[in-house]
């Protein structure tokens, strides 16, 4: 099945098989490791990529969806220059560990923000209830995008 | 050695812009050096390679715990479409048994199987889909057999055998200890309180299941990415059960998503390199689903505790008694050494004149039990911890008090007898939790619970031993290399599992070397490249590693000065200091680049390695050599107190944890950001264990396969988690460090069940404390009925 | 894994003609619940039809003194939409604690209804609120009350080529306690071991002039006990009042025993679940 759709900025065309989970195709056919896989079955989160813009589970959703859509993953959110307010957040505060549920982290991140511009730290812990992290306690999580929110809300044109 | 297609070599990594841009120092707030390219997702760990003309292997799983195998059929799934081949223990060359004690785990199973989870056939396939069809073509012919799976049965007579070769019986190590006049000062104590405690499995969770990458190149050299805690033990072992030169093998250690003690030991390794050697030179990939796992990776040990501890009136120590049942499933993972470091912690941090112990690792038809961040020391201070509560209770002596009157200090003898030589801070940890609100104000927060809401406040006081113990050597190899272009590069010889060790390392080198980040460069481990410096385990790895480092930094810092005053004319090196990028002659003001001075060294000069053993204890203790070889006991150790402020629903039994402090002594801080990591990611695995992780085996098979079941902490779950470091130089240490990788995991257990207990007046002894055990608990206590299940502990 | 179709029809009528030439398709909308049950092996559909793209059966419709949700409207759609929040705001609640943020932007409220499991979020909540169904197939569109519309654990009245297309609910005019408390075993997408939708219109003096009341997860469908809502009706939230219920409560739900939590556990939790019905006695929590 030919799919087209917008990743990352660019528009894609792939030949593939409609089946195919959206996980597989990023991280397969398309070499865009950062969306990892970690359950396969949608209480993780690590898998998190934006579909027009909304927080979705890539595991759980097949190839013949993306059609027309605009997806980005977490190799889309900054060029190599710059950093993402909430990526630099994520390093500044430490809120980085074994590092492996951070990208759907940070995609969630962009998600609840863009929802809720001035979060609370509860708001901040139920919007990324999703995401699973094994190393950090979340603590530092809560800090760098309360520290994210703050700097998009002085630049929100991010 | 040719790298997987279609991705670059991201083995070094390289700065970020706007990166932190001022010398590096110890004890400074420095930015982990891999999180750019973890907040990027260009970090390529071991679950990200492919390459071109990829090969899937995966596994069949024996699905029943105790079998005999009679036959393996494989002649369907070789004949499905997609498959390149599909092998058994027949196609293994060499031992095929792995582990690190006792090597007692088969590669593929050959005469039966001992758990759900053994490994029966190989299966290499074009795909993933393929390899999932051929895998369920299998066929195999299991004569079962009776299983063991209650550690104490176990021991038992006339008990089903898990292994019939083993001298011990299912009994993988006894281990028994006393000191002082042992049972005989029962007789002595004032009040002599009993209790029985049980904990559950515990699952690693690790975000990135057990994967990695194999190939074999045409010299024959096979080399594995993987992802590992272990990489130089795990090159001997897969050598070993492969019957392969260890020098054919090369296993390559990037960041793993997460270990815990889970990867500390072979879980994919052996079974890739089989499948390279059968993929024709093709690149070979496995990666475990989370329910695979579940299933055969290894757990927390669960436990079973009989204790009994005895003081005078004032609340001094006189006596302790435990005795652990430790079931370690079918295979030694390291559950001889589990069971050794938890008999060393059994008494807590205290001083006790009189204390006997005896402990039972287990065979059984269980999962695996194994390494996990604590290693067995989690189950003890579970238990000490809350029956030094039932004493302060008891005895009506603040627990804080009845801790401070107790503590170990320096030049006190363990519980075990080793008189401790390094820094022992516990006193301070607990004179700063005496001292705070959340301690000190407590019966006002608990007066103010709303409705339907009991409130508790708890304590524990926790230590944990670092490194391998008197037998194993516990050393490191640091290398550290000016490259040709100037940069310093680290070879970094441990694992970083995401504790951050790799960006320790280039702060102790950095600070040495006075270098910023700008010209520091990283390698991770690669027994080709890096050197051996023993496991990411133990809270050892800054300790040893980074001692060593210091050796490898403090040479090559000579060596830059000594040549850059000889050219210079300056009368020593003494007169010259390292700057940023450059070497400065303090008198003249003239300067070198690092690169011009690389270019005028000799290769040979511009690597310095040095090799650092850690101190073992000396003591001789009255222990058997056994014990001995696990480990005991050891001579360096962290200590810390924490305390807690908990909610208990009524209604539901629901237990919310408020709030969280941990105090803790390890050593002098390297990085005040790394060392809270540690401890917040501690604390929340121990709130996950005390709280709701309830891992769930029924006759050897899991009950709780996935995330959906087996639940970990979220987000909303864990609270804002206060640490405060009490910060003590240990002379041995580098920068005076001590580890801080495993410590905070043991204190919520106690703390939190300490808490309830206040909160509800019932001392809980099974755990997690679900909401069901917590309500069913108070409902029993109010109706003042006997329940066996929910029986409150009895003083006696 | 063999290749499987996968359909995205755009109208009602393209759906209908997949139905019809694909009849063993299986249908889904966010796939939050059809691909853990694929992935476990429980199913093997040969083809599948994804319903997302049809916005025929998407979004809130104002109809006066009803809304209609379309069977595809993502749980996060309707949980920022205003009118939710306005007319529904025991929907809300339960939306709000539906699994994580991820699965509320791909599950649907359609999704939850005929995946019919007694902890669905949403559906105490609708029952409470007297939802009716409206199921359609190529001839014909069919309404029910939901509580006729599901018979068991993952059991309703679907027939072949049907699907289900919307829920039709009363706007509320005087029911002033809007409760819904989810009793599970963490906080971040728990999944109910126990849960109470409470729906109850108070005097001014405080007195229950009307209840509506319904369990999750106490039974192979969502539990409603006229006898407590009558019972309950004419008397204040008092502590006694509540307490009095807890038996009736108890001996009316039929909980089973699994790896979240025992059936005795459920049992008394349900029944004193409603011990926090007083807090609105004075005006709310």
């Amino acid at each position: 099945m030919n799919i087209s759709f917008r990743l990352n900025g660019e528009k894609v065309e792939i030949d593939v098989r409609p089946d195919r989970r959206v996980v597989d195709l990023l991280r397969e056919d398309f070499g865009l490791t950062g969306t990892k896989e970690s359950c396969g079955a949608g209480d993780c989160g690590a898998c998190t990529i934006l579909v027009d813009g909304e927080s979705r589970l890539s595991c759980l959703m097949l190839a013949a969806q993306l059609q027309e859509r605009e997806i980005v993953t977490i190799e889309g959110l900054s060029d190599e220059e710059t950093l993402h307010p909430i990526q630099s957040a994520f390093v500044e505060r430490g809120a980085v560990q074994c590092g492996f549920c951070v990208p759907g982290m940070i995609l969630a991140s962009v998600d609840l923000l863009k929802r809720n511009p001035t979060p609370t730290r509860h708001d901040i812990r139920e919007g990324l209830s999703g995401n699973l992290c094994r190393c950090t306690g979340y603590h530092k999580i809560v800090d760098a995008v309360e520290d994210a929110a703050a700097c998009l809300k002085d630049d929100p044109c991010r | 050695m040719r790298h997987p297609a279609g991705h670059k070599d991201s083995r070094t990594s390289k700065r970020s812009p706007d990166r932190y841009d001022r010398p590096l120092s110890i004890g400074t707030r420095v930015p982990r050096i891999d999180a750019y390219a973890k907040v990027t997702g260009r970090e390529k760990f071991a679950a990200d390679y492919y390459g071109d003309d990829l090969v899937w292997a995966g596994v069949k799983r024996a699905g029943v715990p105790h079998a005999r195998i009679e036959g393996i059929d494989l002649k369907r799934c070789r004949e499905a479409p997609g498959v390149i081949c599909a092998l058994t223990h027949e196609h293994v060359a060499g031992t095929n048994r792995q582990g690190v004690i006792r090597k007692d785990q088969p590669v593929l199973a050959d005469d039966k199987v001992r758990h759900c989870g053994d490994a029966i056939a190989l299966v290499l396939a074009e795909d993933k889909e393929s390899l999932e069809r051929a895998l369920s073509m299998v066929s195999m012919d299991l004569e079962p057999m009776p299983g063991v799976f209650d550690p104490e049965e176990a021991l038992e007579e006339n008990a089903p055998l898990v292994h019939e070769d083993h001298p011990g019986g299912n009994a993988l190590l006894k281990g028994e200890l006393q000191k002082g006049i042992g049972q005989a000062a029962a007789a002595e104590c004032e009040v002599l309180l009993e209790g029985c405690f049980e904990t559950s499995y515990q699952e690693h969770a690790y975000l990135e299941t057990e994967c990695g990458w194999a190939q074999q190149d045409e010299e024959g050299k096979l080399a594995i990415v993987c992802s590992t805690q272990t990489p130089f033990r795990d090159r001997m072992e897969v050598a070993e059960a492969l019957g392969l030169d260890p020098v054919s093998v090369r296993i390559i250690a990037p960041y793993p998503g997460g270990a815990f003690g889970g990867k500390d030991g072979v879980t994919v390794q052996t079974l890739l390199g089989l499948a390279a050697l059968h993929s024709g030179g093709r690149p070979v990939k496995m990666w475990w689903g989370r329910e695979e796992s579940f299933v055969a990776g290894t757990k927390r040990h669960p436990a079973s505790m009989r204790y009994r501890l005895g003081a005078k009136w004032d609340g001094a120590l006189h006596f302790l008694e435990a005795k652990l049942f430790f079931d370690t499933g079918p295979y030694d993972h390291l559950g001889g050494v589990v069971l050794t470091l938890a008999l060393e912690h059994a008494s807590g941090p205290y001083r006790i004149p009189n204390v006997k112990l005896e402990g039972y690792a287990v065979y059984t038809n269980n999962p695996v039990g194994g390494a996990f961040r604590g290693f067995g020391v989690p189950q003890v201070t579970g238990a000490v911890e809350q029956m030094m509560d039932m004493l302060a209770h008891r005895l009506s002596i603040d627990p804080v008090e009845l801790r401070m009157k107790n503590a170990l200090r320096r030049g006190d003898r363990s519980g075990v007898g080793k008189t401790l030589v390094s820094s022992t801070g516990l006193m301070e940890c607990l004179d700063v939790v005496s001292k705070h609100p959340f301690w000190t104000d407590r019966d006002e927060w608990k007066s103010a619970a709303g409705p339907f809401k009991r409130r508790g406040v708890g304590m524990s006081a926790v230590m944990q031993a670092s490194g391998y113990g008197p037998v194993v050597p516990d050393y490191a190899n640091a290398k550290v290399e000016l490259t040709q272009e100037g940069k310093i590069r680290v070879y970094c010889g441990v694992v970083d599992m995401g504790q951050g060790n790799a960006s320790t390392n280039l702060q102790i080198a950095g600070s040495i070397l006075a270098q910023t980040l700008e010209e520091m460069e990283l390698v991770l481990p690669d027994t080709d490249r890096t050197l051996p410096s023993g496991s990411a385990s133990a809270s050892r790895c800054s300790y040893t590693f980074g001692n060593a480092l210091i050796g490898a930094a403090e040479t090559l810092k000579r060596r830059i000065l000594q040549r850059a005053a000889d050219l210079l004319m300056a009368q020593s090196a003494d007169q010259l200091a390292l700057v940023p990028g450059r070497v400065r002659c303090l008198g003249t003001g003239r300067e070198l680049s690092l690169e011009r001075m690389a270019r005028l060294m000799d290769e040979t000069e511009r690597v310095a390695v040095h090799h650092f053993r850690a101190p073992v204890a000396l003591d001789k203790l009255a222990v058997a050599d056994d014990l001995r070889l696990h480990g005991m006991p050891h001579t360096l150790f962290s200590y810390g107190a924490h305390v807690t402020r908990v909610e208990v629903d009524e209604l539901t039994g629901y237990v919310e944890v408020k709030d969280y402090l941990a105090v803790s002594d390890c050593g002098t801080v390297i990085n005040p950001q790394i060392y809270e990591q540690q401890i917040h990611g501690g604390v929340a695995q121990g709130l996950g264990y005390v709280l709701m992780e309830d891992f769930r085996v029924t006759e050897g098979a899991v009950g709780t396969p996935n995330f959906a079941t087996y639940l970990i902490p979220t987000a909303p779950d864990i609270q804002d988690i206060e640490s405060i470091a009490v910060e003590i130089h240990e002379h041995t240490g580098p920068f005076g460090l001590k580890g801080v990788g495993e410590i905070a995991t043991n204190g919520p257990l106690p703390a939190v069940s300490n808490a309830v207990a206040d909160a509800c007046g019932v001392r809980f002894d099974r755990f997690p404390l679900t909401p069901e055990r917590v309500l069913m608990g108070m409902r029993t206590a109010e109706h003042g009925k006997e329940s066996r299940e929910y029986q409150l502990q009895t003083e006696r | 894994m063999p290749l499987r179709d996968v359909f995205l029809p755009r109208t009602l009528d393209d759906l209908w003609d997949t139905l019809e030439q694909r009849p063993e398709s299986m249908v889904y909308a966010g796939g939050t619940d059809l691909f853990v049950r694929l992935r476990s092996g429980s199913i093997a559909p040969p083809s599948l039809v994804c319903l997302e793209r049809l916005n025929e059966i998407k979004g809130v419709r104002d109809e006066g003194e009803f809304l209609f949700i379309g069977a595809a409207t993502t749980h996060g759609f309707l949980l920022a939409h205003p009118l939710t929040v306005e007319h529904f705001p025991i929907l809300a609640k339960a939306l709000a604690v539906l699994a994580s943020p991820p699965v509320r932007h791909m599950g649907t409220i359609g999704g939850n209804i005929v995946n019919a499991s007694p902890a669905g979020d949403t559906l105490p909540p609708l029952y409470v609120l007297d939802a009716e169904i409206e199921i359609s197939s190529r001839r014909e569109v069919r309404r029910m009350p939901l509580a006729d519309f599901i018979f068991g654990p993952g059991e309703v009245l679907l027939g072949k080529g049907e699907i289900l297309t919307g829920v039709r609910v009363k706007k509320l005019t005087n029911e002033n306690v809007h409760h819904y408390e989810k009793v599970g075993l963490r906080k971040g997408q728990a999944c109910a071991v126990a849960s109470l939708a409470a729906l109850l219109r108070l005097s001014p003096s405080g007195v229950v002039e009307e209840a509506r009341l319904a369990w999750g997860s106490v039974g192979p469908t969502v539990v409603t006990l006229t006898e407590v809502e009558h019972a309950l009706t004419g008397e204040v939230l008092s502590h006694d009042t509540l307490k009095g219920l807890i038996p009736l409560v108890r001996d009316n739900v039929s909980p089973i025993d699994d790896v979240r939590a025992s059936a005795e556990y459920r049992r008394i939790v349900a029944g004193q679940l409603l011990l926090r019905l007083q807090q609105y006695r004075w005006g709310g929590p």
